[in-house]
């Protein structure tokens, strides 16, 4: 291979490299800044990531959503979940289809297991894509502490998420209603 | 990202000739690739779990060893992709898809084999396949027929050694003969585990899993790799091998004819005894005989290795039964004087062979 061959070749690795880390920034911050606004309730644990370090793993209070009528899911395969806001302000998931929704904030999520529940509807179970939210070192173990030490054994944490177009990107990690920033700033003490 | 891009170009246009500019900046690149997708990941709290991580990275080393000519980078890409398949394997995934990604190293292996054969180069390069080997053939497995690991492995070692053995030319250094001792320590291990009555416990076909799914073409390729290594290990050791100068090796081949028998027996008669019994045959046959080999040769490493080999052997064999306290350790000094002995003797021999030369 000639050397203009392969600065060619090069070049056209190296723009594949920008855009895959491009498409990722493009994508979030479409979601952050035109999405809309939804409020999850969670669970936080702290663990590490080898890479990319210390993160909240957040697990979702909701996970799996009813099937839409006379749709099937097969596992691994893509669903459409519509996002809607519950009686308590917070999300909450619609029934799930294989088809994007015309109208509404919707996520595209890979489809787990499908289960009957008491009542013979069927559930498709999903995990969410953004299950993470990093913090730095010391803080990710206080985050969780926080929440598992609160005043009846346990804060009310949430993430607000913002979606558009089936992609939703975390905006912020709430304790008691309050972002997680600034709520460990202000209870530094113990 | 992008100052690291320019730099490598910069270098494939004017420094390509120099392996130091040539393997250090495309190591530089691959980490900051690494980096890029961490930090966005970090920003945007998205990218999913580690298993993706690793999955993006290896996609994007894939091009990069032969496109840039790092040995470097190979090494990298596949210490990803192991890691990689492994997560996916540990969260249900299948992982077929492995195999075609670690053959973007062929060409680069093909380019430094036909260059530098005997370089380090060549010998890192062939460390880190060989040990990606071991690893991947273990995580490839979809062992939907139970025990097909055994002949996978048996084979895959055979052919290490055949393959390690064939293309030495008296160089010394373990070092550089990386396929031979991976092959070579990876056979004893194996043979050690085959010889316990445990592995050969309900295998073969008779205990087909059908309880479970299974990926129907990742199956199929399990019965290749069980029916191809061994084979492949037969034709290399027929083909590329001295019957005088490479004695040691064909000895080490054994086990490819001892498990074409040994497997489909103890699988049609579920007596277990049949393939730990050839085991331990095996390994002392083995052992004995590459002691005898060094001896002759007068070489301290292969003596020291036959013997180990039977050291070893004695020494599971003795924990694994219900001898005394005392007698076991007896046995264990026993094995050790006669390790001394052996060496003291052996050493004494060769210096006053020198001597005679002198």
């Amino acid at each position: 291979v000639n050397t203009k061959l392969r600065l060619a070749l090069f070049v056209l690795v190296a723009l594949v490299q920008l855009a895959v880390a491009g498409a990722a920034i493009y994508r979030s911050e479409l979601a952050l800044r035109t999405g809309e606004a939804f409020r999850f309730r969670i669970q936080p644990v702290d663990p590490a990531d080898a890479f990319r370090g210390r993160y909240v793993a957040v697990r979702f209070a909701i996970d799996s959503a009813p099937l839409a009528e006379g749709t099937t899911v097969r596992p691994r395969k893509p669903v459409f979940i519509p996002i809607e806001v519950g009686a308590d302000g917070y999300a909450a998931f619609g029934a799930a289809d294989t088809k994007a929704p015309e109208r509404g904030a919707y996520l595209r999520l890979r489809a787990g297991v499908v289960t009957p529940d008491e009542e013979g509807r069927t559930h498709v179970w999903v995990a969410m894509p953004f299950r993470r939210f990093y913090l730095n070192e010391t803080l990710a173990p206080e985050a969780e502490r926080a929440v598992w030490a609160g005043p009846r054994g346990r804060r009310e944490a949430s993430v607000s998420v913002r979606i558009r177009n089936g992609v939703g990107v975390i905006e912020e990690l709430y304790i008691d209603d309050v972002p997680i920033h600034q709520w460990l700033a202000e209870n530094r003490e113990w | 990202l992008v100052a690291t891009q320019a730099l490598v170009g910069w270098i494939v246009l004017k420094r390509f000739h120099s392996t130091a500019w040539r393997e250090g900046s495309a190591t530089l690149l691959a980490l900051t690739v690494a980096a890029a997708i961490a930090l966005v990941d970090q920003t945007y709290h998205t990218g999913g779990d580690l298993e993706s991580f690793l999955w993006r990275w290896s996609l994007l080393l894939a091009p990069l060893p032969w496109l840039l000519n790092s040995t470097a980078v190979a090494i990298l890409f596949l210490a990803a992709l192991t890691w990689w398949a492994g997560a996916a394997k540990v969260d249900g995934s299948h992982i077929l898809v492995m195999w075609p990604l670690a053959a973007a190293v062929v060409p680069h292996l093909i380019r430094v084999m036909r260059s530098q054969r005997r370089g380090l180069r060549a010998a890192n390069l062939q460390w880190a396949i060989a040990i990606f080997l071991c690893v991947a053939a273990g995580l490839g497995l979809e062992n939907r027929v139970p025990g097909l690991w055994i002949v996978v492995y048996t084979g895959l070692f055979a052919l290490m050694v055949a393959l390690g053995a064939a293309n030495r030319r008296d160089e010394d250094g373990l070092w550089r003969r990386p396929l031979e001792a991976v092959g070579g320590a990876g056979s004893i291990v194996l043979w050690l585990i085959l010889s316990f009555d445990e592995p050969w416990r309900h295998i073969g076909w008779n205990h087909i899993n059908t309880t479970e799914k299974f990926h129907e073409v990742a199956s199929w390729v399990d019965v290749l790799m069980a029916v191809g290594l061994p084979l492949a290990a037969l034709v290399a050791m027929a083909l590329l091998l001295d019957r005088k100068r490479d004695r040691l090796a064909m000895l080490w081949g054994m086990s490819v004819p001892v498990i074409a028998v040994a497997w489909p027996v103890t699988a049609a008669t579920d007596s277990k005894w049949i393939g730990m019994a050839a085991f331990n045959l095996l390994l002392f046959t083995v052992g004995l005989a590459t002691l005898a080999e060094g001896v002759k040769g007068q070489n301290l490493g292969t003596v020291n290795l036959g013997m180990s080999v039977v050291a070893i052997l004695v020494i599971v064999r003795f924990f694994d039964s219900g001898f005394g306290f005392i007698f076991k350790g007896l046995a264990f000094i026993l094995v050790g004087i006669g390790f001394l002995a052996a060496n003291f003797i052996l050493a004494r021999r060769l210096r006053s062979s020198e001597e005679e030369k002198s």
